[in-house]
């Protein structure tokens, strides 16, 4: 039985438990609500609000999800209540002075994190922008000052954004929370960087991976579930191929749920991993969904709901509902529509979240011929503007214009557009990064493009400054260089090579003067000829210094031609 | 000992003098008659009726009738696996059976196009239909189109042994995956050819997969020569004879499936082994019917090449 409060302004909802007391207090903002170059910053928050606690042996913890961030503890009344209390006021008056040092412990806790399956699913799905940004790291640390930080908490951490979880006989005494006015914030609109879907990308070998975006529900989470049975039958128990075998089911604030699905391969396995999970989500998109798993899906989840609810481990998924407009349903609402779930209602959602589907399949595989489109890992154009080729390398070419940056050569092209930058990482040597809001990426590297230096200035000054990220100065030994020329260079590349811009200009002078001197050699020896002059020189020489001076004037209009492009 | 009766001087291949229903499923299938393609091939056993669809896969222009037939009932296998195998045969039609190195890139771009259209008619048929050998055979041979690896097309492999044991028609397939040319090795490939074989009781024509192996391992030695050289060695000599009496010498060897392909492949292991005797019964008990396959690695004109063979073998001069 749930019990809807408030304590000072902040909805509360208290359940009995039958177990140690718990609660935890939600805010609605999380990974997806961070702009790229201030990713990182409600991690940071979490952090410093946390710091004021101690370090008592509590059981307590900050969590920063994708749309929620909680402080949660478990324990003695009287320990709760300080805690919610402190926690509240370190929000209002953040320990500033700690920002350096929970920056650094930030930064080595994100070391152990490695790029897992879900970050790049979101990645590909998203791009660069809200629930795409979870796959980046926390680039935002270096930059935030403490006015952002107080600017971000303000705007998030409030009573109107927050709800409160107790788990316990009642509501404690002495509880204050104290947390400013503020305003419920929505949850961003999820972007989509898939103009095609089902789609597929390549990832790492040993795990093929999948996610799919469907009406949230009981029907998608039975069917999440009945996916894991199907998939552990089909690549464990009856092929061998896996060993883990996992299905995920999130529901998202807009009303839609997150369904992911992985499968650990040995790269020589990989296709049949491949394959057989091929087969798995086709089976169920065309309905093929067995009623005995069916049965035990429901069963099972009815008895954790049951048990949760038992120890008010469904009030954090109360709150976080509560936080995205959704009414708070009892134990009695949730069972009953989990059995009014259908065979039919599964089979409904399977064939969407198949028609939604984003694959990555493992290492070089591809997934065209199950009818998975290409994810774009490359941009459709260019943007036009002044083209600076690589030092060596002139097929690649670094294009700047008006709109954004280009890069294209080996048959790729990709572009960032100004008005579709989600944030550019700038290095003290003058290197730029700019990641677009697709995700897609121009490194700009000033060593290897003769006259970048102008890129990268027209970067800073088109791009607004909240977009940039300052990076560390990088190791000389890690800033490229000019790969080595091509072999054997015709003599003409060769004197390109000598010195870029400089030679050229220099060889364009010389064929200019050479022009010239045969021009005029050739003029006047023809006014000779015909005055009749006896040291006139015969029509062999004559003819000579003509098609000379053609050919020079033909070699000097073809390097200006060049030079322009 | 030579027969009194003179060589027949017809070579027939065509499947009609075999499965004589073949000639009433074309006709149906032009007529758009699906209920009597369905009774030809529902009548048929398993490795029959795969072969019966591989006999008109190749029949011009079929897609939209066989798309119309899914259309009205998806879980139809026998139109999924005839279609998938009728794409795959377009899609192979325009990359040709060369070696990778003679196929230009826009062959082998409208291959994989074909390739991806069959395999997503042969999903769906798979997953509506589980226990249906044919279309896990043409699974099979979509898969090594694709390149999609040996452990995806074994495990394709597996599901169809699953739907029928011994499956000779896909078994064809699985032995082209395991040779070098495309996923596997010399030696996976003729293990392949002997487990398979073991795993069939003797009088089953399955033996020829080893001799099957064979052949491909001699072709890549090279020319005519270096074939007859491997062929020749005692120890593929003696793996050929033993094939040869646990199927077409053994006493239960019947005229089910794969009985004229098994016989035309011994009497060229044979003519080439310059065996007479072994090559003129085998012979005799084809009459004239034969399969090109593999005669026709040794000639562009495999009938001209067989009656040749057939005539040195009833006496004849080479």
């Amino acid at each position: 039985m749930i019990t809807e409060l408030a304590v000072d302004g902040v909805p509360v909802l208290l359940a009995p438990t039958t177990g140690p007391m718990h609660a935890g207090l939600a805010f609605r903002v999380g990974l997806a609500d961070e702009p790229l170059a201030r990713r990182g910053i409600t991690h940071l928050v979490e952090h410093l609000a946390l710091h004021s606690i101690g370090v008592a042996d509590y059981h307590y913890n900050g969590a920063t999800t994708t749309e929620f961030t909680f402080f949660h503890m478990q324990g003695a009344e009287a320990d709760i209540v300080a805690f919610l209390n402190g926690v509240c006021r370190a929000l209002t008056d953040l320990p500033m002075d700690r920002l350096p040092v929970e920056k650094e412990i930030l930064r080595t806790e994100e070391n152990g994190r490695g790029g897992n399956p879900a970050d790049m699913l979101a990645l590909w799905r998203h791009g660069a922008r809200d629930y795409g940004t979870v796959a980046y790291p926390e680039w935002g640390l270096t930059g935030i000052t403490p006015d952002d930080l107080r600017a971000w908490v303000t705007r998030y951490f409030n009573r109107g954004n927050a709800v409160l979880w107790i788990a316990g006989p009642g509501l404690p005494d002495g509880l204050e929370l104290g947390l400013p006015d503020g305003e419920r914030q929505p949850a961003p609109a999820a972007s989509s960087a898939l103009p095609v879907r089902p789609a597929y990308f390549s990832g790492p070998p040993n795990v093929v991976a999948w996610n799919a975006i469907v009406p949230r529900g009981a029907a998608a989470g039975v069917f999440t579930a009945v996916l894991e049975r199907v998939l552990f039958r089909s690549l464990r128990q009856e092929s061998g191929l896996s060993y883990t075998v996992r299905s995920g089911y999130e529901g998202r604030a807009d009303g839609t749920a997150e369904i992911t699905a992985l499968a650990d391969a040995l790269p020589e396995k990989q296709g049949a991993v491949l394959g057989g999970f091929v087969d798995v989500l086709a089976a169920m998109r065309l309905g093929l969904i067995d009623e005995a798993d069916m049965t035990a899906v429901v069963n099972q989840r009815a008895e954790e709901l049951t048990r949760a609810d038992e120890t008010g481990g469904l009030l954090p998924g109360r709150v976080f509902g509560l936080l995205t407009g959704r009414p708070v349903q009892t134990l009695e609402q949730d069972l009953a529509d989990l059995r009014a779930v259908t065979g039919k209602d599964v089979a409904e959602i399977a064939a969407v979240a198949c028609a939604d589907g984003l694959l990555m399949t493992p290492g070089r595989t591809r997934a065209d011929w199950a009818g998975y489109a290409e994810a774009p890992a490359e941009s459709t154009s260019a943007v036009e503007g002044v083209a600076y080729p690589m030092i060596n390398h002139p097929e690649v070419r670094l294009i700047a214009g008006d709109a954004g940056v280009s890069r294209t050569g080996d048959d790729e092209i990709v572009t960032v557009r100004y008005a579709e930058c989600a944030a550019v990482l700038a290095w003290p040597d003058g290197a730029r990064r700019l990641i677009g809001h697709d995700g897609i990426q121009v490194q700009v590297e000033p060593t290897l493009f003769a006259g970048a230096g102008t890129v990268v200035r027209e970067i800073d000054a088109r791009l607004p400054a909240e977009l940039r990220i300052p990076m560390p100065a990088r190791d000389p030994d890690t800033i490229p260089a000019p790969p080595p020329a091509a072999p054997k260079p015709t003599w003409r590349d060769r004197a390109r090579v000598l010195g870029g811009y400089a030679s050229r200009y220099a060889w364009l002078a010389g064929l200019t003067l050479m022009t010239l001197v045969c021009g005029l050699g050739a003029l006047f020896a023809l006014i000779l000829l015909i005055t009749g002059d006896e040291d006139a020189p015969g029509l062999g020489p004559l003819a000579v210094m003509i098609a000379l001076a053609v050919v020079m004037g033909r070699a000097a209009v073809a390097q200006v031609r060049e030079m322009r492009e | 000992m030579l027969p009194a009766m003179p060589p027949p001087t017809d070579v027939v291949f065509d499947a009609v003098a075999v499965y004589p229903q073949k000639a009433t499923l074309r006709a149906a299938l032009h007529s758009r008659d699906w209920s009597t393609c369905r009774a030809v091939l529902d009548a048929a056993a398993p490795m029959d009726r795969t072969a019966l669809i591989g006999h008109v896969s190749q029949e011009r222009g079929i897609e939209p009738f066989l798309r119309s037939v899914l259309t009205v009932d998806p879980a139809d296998g026998t139109a999924a696996a005839l279609l998938g195998t009728h794409l795959i045969d377009v899609g192979w039609e325009i990359r040709t059976g060369k070696r990778a190195k003679y196929v230009s890139r826009e062959q082998f771009a409208q291959f994989r196009e074909w390739l991806c259209r069959a395999e997503q008619v042969l999903i769906d048929g798979a997953m509506l239909n589980p226990g249906d050998p044919a279309i896990w055979k043409a699974r099979l041979t979509s898969a090594r189109g694709l390149s999609l690896g040996l452990a995806e097309v074994r495990r394709r492999y597996d599901r169809m042994q699953a739907a029928d044991p011994g499956h000779l028609p896909g078994q064809f397939q699985m032995l082209q995956s395991y040779c070098p040319k495309w996923d596997g090795t010399w030696e996976q490939l003729h293990q392949f050819a002997r487990e398979a074989t073991e795993a069939t009781p003797p009088g089953s024509p399955h033996a020829v997969l080893i001799v099957d192996a064979h052949i491909e391992h001699a072709l890549d030695e090279g020319g005519l020569a270096e074939m007859v050289g491997y062929l020749s060695q005692p120890h593929v000599r003696a793996d050929i004879y033993q094939a040869a009496q646990r199927s077409i010498g053994h006493p239960d060897f019947t005229r089910g499936y794969g009985w004229v392909g098994a016989l035309s492949t011994f009497a060229m292991c044979f003519t080439i082994l310059d065996d007479r005797n072994a090559a003129a019964t085998a012979f005799r008990e084809l009459g004239v019917l034969a399969t090109e396959d593999p005669w026709h690695y040794l000639s562009a004109n495999p009938a001209e090449e067989i009656r040749k063979a057939r005539a040195w073998a009833f006496g004849g001069t080479r």
